[in-house]
């Protein structure tokens, strides 16, 4: 019900959408700016001159056909595997939290976690390629070791927002985990 | 309170002995000698430093004779056994490029050997969980021990600010 200007840990605005369905159910949606038709046409103008340049030094016209089933495989390769559209997490008291990523082209996965074995949902700090971000991730427990972290779950990966989104999902989340 | 204990010490060659002596009776030492650990200039840095600006110098007018004086007057003093001048030129390029290659691959290897985002290490590890969790010696200064992420995360982000 709510969309304040978020950005991305590299600046890129996205939006975050907080549902309350009930008192112990709960879901947000980090959703990502679409592909902009501006960019897709000026790669395309920029693979297809230099494919034309090649074939002007080497006349083939191999090149030209190569290049245009190159980039229209690229191309939806890219939104069906690659381009996430939005990402969500519905948190649904003592039952378990749901994770969903879709994506350009239409595809979704999702993944469903038990609350038996999440022990926590917390925001940690790593080192990713050359600098730090904070994540929101899911630690889950082995049922028969509930002290120790058994793995982590990162969520939001592909939209990566910055640590004023995180904290909102985060106190959300941890009013109704810490209830069950 | 612990008393620094230095005393310089003494060469071989009989250098002048210089550094501060202070006695201690809270250091339960055989011997009561150290080694004097500050980085100031000292008549052996000295010497040593000396030597070595000699040294690097003949080896460079040496590198340098070698490289440009023809084979055949080296041949005629008598000094046949040495090797090709190929390698006057190879050494130092293949050291450069063993340096800036060294350079791309240590951050390459750090940046393999940082473990991922969904990984154990970046929350915990073998020591932290392994450490005992009662306290002893109530009053006294608790034990130095690992927090767990979800008490920082609750002081952090669910704790009011001031």
């Amino acid at each position: 019900m709510e969309d304040e200007a978020y950005t991305d840990i590299n600046g890129k605005a996205i939006s975050l959408d907080c549902q309350s369905h009930s008192s112990l159910c709960r879901e947000f949606t980090v959703s990502v700016p679409k592909v902009s038709i501006g960019k897709v046409m000026v790669n395309t103008c920029i693979v297809w001159l230099v494919a034309y340049g090649v074939f002007l030094l080497t006349e083939n016209t191999a090149v030209l056909s190569s290049a245009i089933f190159i980039t229209l495989v690229g191309m939806m390769l890219h939104i069906h595997f690659v381009k996430v559209d939005h990402e969500s997490l519905l948190v649904i008291g003592s039952l378990g939290i749901q994770l969903s990523s879709s994506y350009a082209s239409g595809r979704e996965t999702t993944t469903f976690i038990e609350m038996s074995k999440i022990k926590d949902i917390v925001i940690n700090e790593a080192i990713y390629m050359q600098q730090i971000i904070y994540y929101l991730c899911v630690l889950l427990k082995d049922p028969s070791e509930p002290n120790a972290v058994s793995s982590v779950v990162p969520l939001f990966q592909s939209s990566k927002p910055r640590l004023n989104c995180l904290v909102k999902v985060y106190k959300s989340c941890q009013e109704i985990i810490s209830k069950c | 309170m612990q008393f620094v204990v230095s005393f310089s010490f003494n060469s071989q060659s009989g250098s002048s002995f210089c550094g501060k002596r202070f006695t201690s009776d809270r250091i339960p030492h055989g011997t009561e000698i150290m080694v004097e650990n500050s980085p100031s200039p000292l008549p052996e840095r000295a010497i040593y430093g000396f030597v070595l600006f000699l040294g690097s110098q003949f080896g460079f007018f040496l590198y340098c004779m070698w490289a440009f004086i023809p084979e055949e007057w080296l041949h005629s003093i008598g000094l046949t056994y040495w090797p090709q001048k190929y390698w006057a030129l190879a050494v130092p390029i293949y050291l450069l490029v063993a340096l800036v290659i060294s350079l791309v691959l240590l951050f390459g290897v750090n940046m393999n050997n940082t473990a991922p985002l969904d990984s154990v290490d970046n929350i915990t590890d073998v020591y932290a969980q392994a450490q005992r969790t009662q306290d002893c010696h109530k009053g006294g200064i608790p034990r130095l021990k690992d927090v767990s992420i979800s008490e920082v995360n609750n002081m952090f982000y669910l704790s009011p600010k001031l």
